[in-house]
């Protein structure tokens, strides 16, 4: 075991281990949306898990730092908060803010971050850009809501970990990367229905269960009052 | 197999140079006249392959026996198709744009006729009495060939050239030294890499050979992406082989068996010869199993670069040759490292690779003796855009960009003044005239706030609107991006809204400010170099032109007059000639009309500003004029349509 | 998105090449590594990847369908839709664009009538905007199937195009001539 510092506060830690995973396992709050536990490789993605680390000139990604004796870290220095805050607004500057009719209300990460930063949800004076179209039904369970999408990645490696023949991948690129369902078309062929591990591990409901009920974001109609502020965890898979 | 003493490796390639010299020796001794023509890409998109059919047919006609031989790239792309004649009882004479016609004059005039046609001739290749010399010139005499010493001199399709010409005889030498001396060699030599960033090329290949595992992996990145770059190009289509030795040298020291040449699927020529220059190295037992009948083995293989500039970086390179998406991943590990399959891995530049050979043949001390301390060695750079003599050029570092521009290049075009240098490419910035003086080497390019790059070098004259240039290159990145990290991906797309705008004259004032803010945080939050270098163009911009910046976001318009919604095009009516339609019918758009007293007007809301007017309104008129912004136009009204 | 954009009939030529392509795959490995190279040989048979080709492609190396069309679209290479028999390329590198590139692609759209990654409904003319093709000194540079032009200007795009119909026409005449000379001959 190692000792590290994490904002003057020391925490015994193996050496190896990712400095975020030690953050959060000692209640230590560091934002992130393409981190996952569970997952070995990091592709250190979305940009805002910096802490500021003693002997390095410029803020690191907390992700793919690794623990080792007498790592003394910051995790809210002013330089952190400014490359956060610009993360998120670029975030938020390519997503359609409806929480009142997001199954992720209240969960959603992106809001727990910006409460942190106390930023808001809007993107400040960037210009929105949102996508068409609102949503994507090609999978024949799942809807995909690209004005929701971070692209963390968490479903996209998680499929790969589960199922030898993934059934969902990042495609097109840069500013057009996507995630697709690309050629799934049968219910019954795919085992999607019993998983559903790409839907539980999506931090802002990109990825929701079709309910065809439900209204279409985006679309003309009032929210239905059983959908606009719900819990959740009520209408989750 | 031969029984008996096998040969010595050294034995082995002295046969091969023998009998690539007898015939080198046997192509010089042939009687009669010689050509040599070049057929790099540049050429053949300057038609050089018609001149070569048009040569041929003069010559069969005319009952002459002459050798042709097929070259590549000799770096004067300004003066393509390029043709060298030895005509005995002349010095060797280079021509300059031998169209079809030209080459049958030449057969005529210089062969049957003896007169040369001095005024196509561009030089003689030899110092004589009668014609200049082309070393009497500064764009020939400035350049210090060490990388490119062979192009246009060699048949990149003809191993036995370069072998004849002093080729492989360092991978020969390699073969017989330890790894830890070449290493030394290039360490001592401080050589460094040339794909951008100036690495410590012999600190990469110590890494590599020190590096746990057997299995070893060398890749020389050809991936060249950089618009307005084509050094790595034209290298493989004139001398492939000196790449070749350089990877075979570097698999040597760090102990690899295997090679990949990752070249660009849209250089199909590169592509060609690379693959034919492999397969020739192996016939002759240069590469492959066993080299030169010793005990070391290197296989190389080309791979074709799918069109992804992102991939020029060395992790995302690594992905897409393993089949996946070509979006880089945190470093460390390094490929070095964890490369290839997670195989140790040396990724050197085109460039690097074919530095190596030199090196070994000629020693560091050499190698040193040109260029800076910090630098050394030679540049290689594609100079293109507003200059008199556009071009490959290869320089010693330490250059300045003044000389380069002006000395070796010839300056601007049309008495324009010169306005700023772009080097770098997308990761690089924008110099004015202040920073002319500025010393090309990898420390002083940085400092200056650009970068060495691979190598592509864009000269701007007063016509060229810097927020347009920055604007251009972020479309670039952001097109570019991989989309894997937050930072690149929307906030080179974010930067690009803000410069659009400007250039449509929608800017704001707060809008300079966002700018500044937004490109320092995608440079400081990104994850791989594009997106850390991708904001350089529009840092650099601001900083030094920042008036232009303003007089957009201020007083919508482009000073120099580029930002298409920002100007207008309209002809004084005082200038132009009446019963001229010399513009009328250049117009794409028929937006020209004839005014009632016979002279013309244009109609703005039809106009594209191609300017096609401009060059068409002859010179002794030179009526078309351009404003900005485009209020200041006159306006003209079209006269009614005339029943008939 | 590509997945949203109507599927293209095969033609019967193509219908032959993929067949064709089937028998090619046997050629190279089941390894990961040689998907590239895969792709680069059905989009040199097929000039594009329908989603038949995708899928002989992810079965021989044991690929999810998905993973070979996310692998796909990363690169500027693949395309999705057919080409058009002359495939219109113009450079829009840093030479060529300080030369003007962009007016000559406009003029290009304006004469065919159809925007950049897009075929025209005969698929003779498809136009595409390329990153720098490498032949700078010649900008602004436009590449019409292998052949490169260069010093592209906009008054030149009429004559390019003229030029091919003119070439079609010929060649129509010619296939005509061939025609009734054959049925002449029975």
């Amino acid at each position: 075991m190692a000792t590290i510092y994490i904002d003057d506060k020391a925490v015994e830690a193996t050496p190896g281990d990712s400095l975020l995973s030690v953050c959060l396992k000692n209640g230590i709050y560091v934002p992130h949306l393409c981190y996952l536990e569970e997952l070995k490789e990091t592709p250190a993605s979305c940009r805002l898990c910096f802490v500021e680390v003693e002997g390095e000139p410029a803020p690191v990604t907390a992700c793919t730092t690794m623990v080792r004796e007498d790592l003394r870290v910051r995790t809210d220095t002013p330089e952190v908060r400014r490359l956060q805050r610009a993360a998120l607004r670029l975030l938020l500057s390519v997503h359609r803010v409806d929480c009142g009719r997001c199954p992720a209300n209240k969960h959603c990460d992106l809001q727990r971050i910006a409460a942190l930063l106390g930023t808001g949800l809007k993107p400040k004076n960037l210009a929105l850009l949102l996508r068409e179209p609102q949503v994507v039904r090609v999978h024949p369970l799942f809807d995909y809501y690209p004005n929701r999408c971070v692209l963390c990645g968490r479903c996209v490696r998680l499929c790969r970990e589960r199922h030898a023949m993934p059934l969902l991948t990042f495609a097109d690129r840069g500013f057009s990367t996507t995630v697709t369902f690309y050629g799934q078309g049968n219910s019954e062929e795919i085992p999607c229905a019993d998983c559903r591990a790409c839907v539980k591990a999506c931090p802002v409901a990109a990825l929701w269960p079709r309910d065809s009920d439900a209204p279409v974001p985006g679309g003309e109609e009032e929210p239905s009052p059983n959908t606009a502020g719900s819990d959740p965890a009520e209408a989750g898979p | 197999m031969p029984t008996g003493n096998p040969k010595t490796i050294d034995q082995a390639f002295k046969d091969l140079r023998e009998e690539a010299r007898t015939r080198w020796e046997e192509l010089r001794q042939t009687p009669g006249p010689k050509f040599r023509l070049g057929l790099a890409t540049c050429g053949i998109a300057s038609g050089a392959l018609n001149t070569k059919v048009a040569l041929e047919e003069t010559l069969a006609e005319r009952g002459i026996m002459a050798q042709i031989r097929t070259v590549g790239c000799m770096g004067h792309c300004y003066a393509e198709p390029l043709l060298v004649v030895e005509n005995p009882g002349f010095p060797p004479l280079l021509y300059h744009q031998v169209s079809p016609g030209k080459a049958k004059m030449i057969v005529r005039s210089f062969l049957e006729g003896g007169d040369p046609l001095f005024e196509h001739v561009l030089g003689a290749m030899e110092e004589n009495d009668m014609i200049p010399w082309i070393m009497d010139f500064p764009r020939f005499s400035n350049e210090v060939r060490v990388i490119t010493a062979l192009c246009g001199v060699v048949d990149p399709e003809e191993i036995s050239d370069y072998i004849a010409l002093g080729g492989y005889a360092a991978l020969a030498r390699a073969l017989e030294s330890e790894p830890e001396d070449l290493i030394r060699a290039v360490e001592e030599a401080g050589l460094r890499g040339r794909g951008g960033a100036g690495f410590p090329t012999g600190k990469k290949w110590r890494l590599c050979a020190q590096a746990a595992g057997k299995r070893k992996v060398v890749i020389c990145n050809a991936d060249e992406g950089d618009p307005g770059a084509y050094m790595d190009r034209t290298l493989l289509e004139s001398n492939p082989h000196q790449v070749l030795e350089g990877m075979a040298i570097c698999a040597r020291a760090v102990g690899a068996r295997r090679g990949i040449v990752y070249v660009r699927a849209e250089y199909p020529l590169a592509v060609r010869l690379i693959t034919t220059a492999v397969q020739q190295a192996e016939k002759l037992g240069l590469l492959g199993e066993s080299i030169l009948g010793g005990d070391f083995s290197f296989h190389v293989q080309v791979f074709r670069g799918s069109g992804a500039f992102v991939c020029g970086e060395e992790t995302a390179l690594l992905r897409s040759i393993e089949g996946k998406r070509g979006m880089p991943r945190h470093r460390p590990p390094f490929p070095v490292q964890e490369g290839l399959e997670g195989l140790p891995t040396v990724i050197n530049n085109v460039k690097t690779l074919a530095s190596v050979p030199p090196i070994v043949e000629k020693g560091p001390k050499w190698f040193r003796g040109v260029g800076t301390p910090r630098s050394p060695g030679t540049a290689v750079f594609s100079v293109v855009g507003d200059v008199v003599h556009p071009g490959l050029v290869e320089i010693p570092m330490g250059t300045t960009l003044r000389s380069l521009i002006f000395d070796v290049c010839g300056g601007i075009p049309r008495r324009k003044s010169f306005k700023a240098v772009q080097i770098g490419g997308p990761s690089g910035g924008c110099l004015p005239e202040d920073f002319l003086d500025t010393p090309i080497d990898f420390d002083s390019l940085v400092e200056a706030g650009a970068m060495m790059g691979s190598g592509g070098m864009v000269v701007m004259d007063e016509d060229a609107c810097m927020v347009d240039v920055a604007r251009y290159f972020l479309d670039f990145t952001q097109k570019e991006s991989c989309g894997k990290c937050t930072f690149c991906r929307i906030g080179t797309r974010q930067i690009l809204e803000i410069l659009e705008r400007m250039t449509r004259g929608e800017g704001r004032e707060e809008d300079l400010g966002l700018l500044e803010t937004l490109a320092d945080v995608v440079r400081r939050g990104s994850l791989c170099g594009l997106g850390k270098t991708a904001p350089n163009p529009v840092l650099t911009s601001l900083r030094y032109f920042r008036e232009e910046y303003e007089a957009h976001v201020r007083e919508k318009r482009c000073p120099s007059g580029t930002c298409r919604a920002l100007t207008a095009f309209y002809i004084d009516l005082d200038l132009c000639a009446r019963g001229c339609d010399a513009c009328v019918g250049c117009c794409p758009v028929e937006a020209i009309f004839t005014t009632l007293n016979r002279k013309k007007g244009i109609d703005q809301t039809l106009c594209v500003k191609c300017g096609e007017c401009v060059a068409a309104c002859p010179e002794e008129y030179n009526a078309v004029k351009k404003v900005s912004p485009p209020h200041l136009a006159p306006i003209v009204e079209r006269p009614p349509v005339q029943e008939t | 998105m590509h997945e949203q954009s109507k599927e293209f009939e095969l033609t019967a030529e193509e219908a032959a090449a993929l067949d064709e392509i089937a028998g090619a795959l046997g050629r190279f490995g089941q390894e990961r590594g040689n998907l590239i190279p895969i792709l680069q040989m059905v989009q040199e048979r097929l000039s594009y990847l329908p989603p038949r080709a995708i899928e002989l492609v992810a079965s021989h190396l044991g690929m999810a369908p998905c993973e070979v069309y996310g692998v796909a679209t990363f690169y500027n290479q693949f395309r999705f839709h057919p080409p058009g028999r002359y495939r219109i390329k113009v450079c829009l590198g840093t030479a060529c664009h300080v030369k003007g590139g962009d007016i000559i692609l406009e003029n290009f759209e304006r004469k065919l009538g159809i925007r950049d990654g897009e075929t025209t409904p005969d698929r003779e003319f498809s136009i595409e905007r390329v990153a720098c093709v490498g032949c700078c000194a010649l900008a602004p540079v436009t590449v019409i199937n292998e052949t490169v032009h260069g010093h592209t200007a906009p008054s030149k795009v009429e004559g390019l195009l003229l030029g091919f119909q003119i070439e079609r026409e010929r060649k129509e005449r010619e296939d005509k001539k061939h025609a009734d000379g054959e049925s002449q001959d029975h």
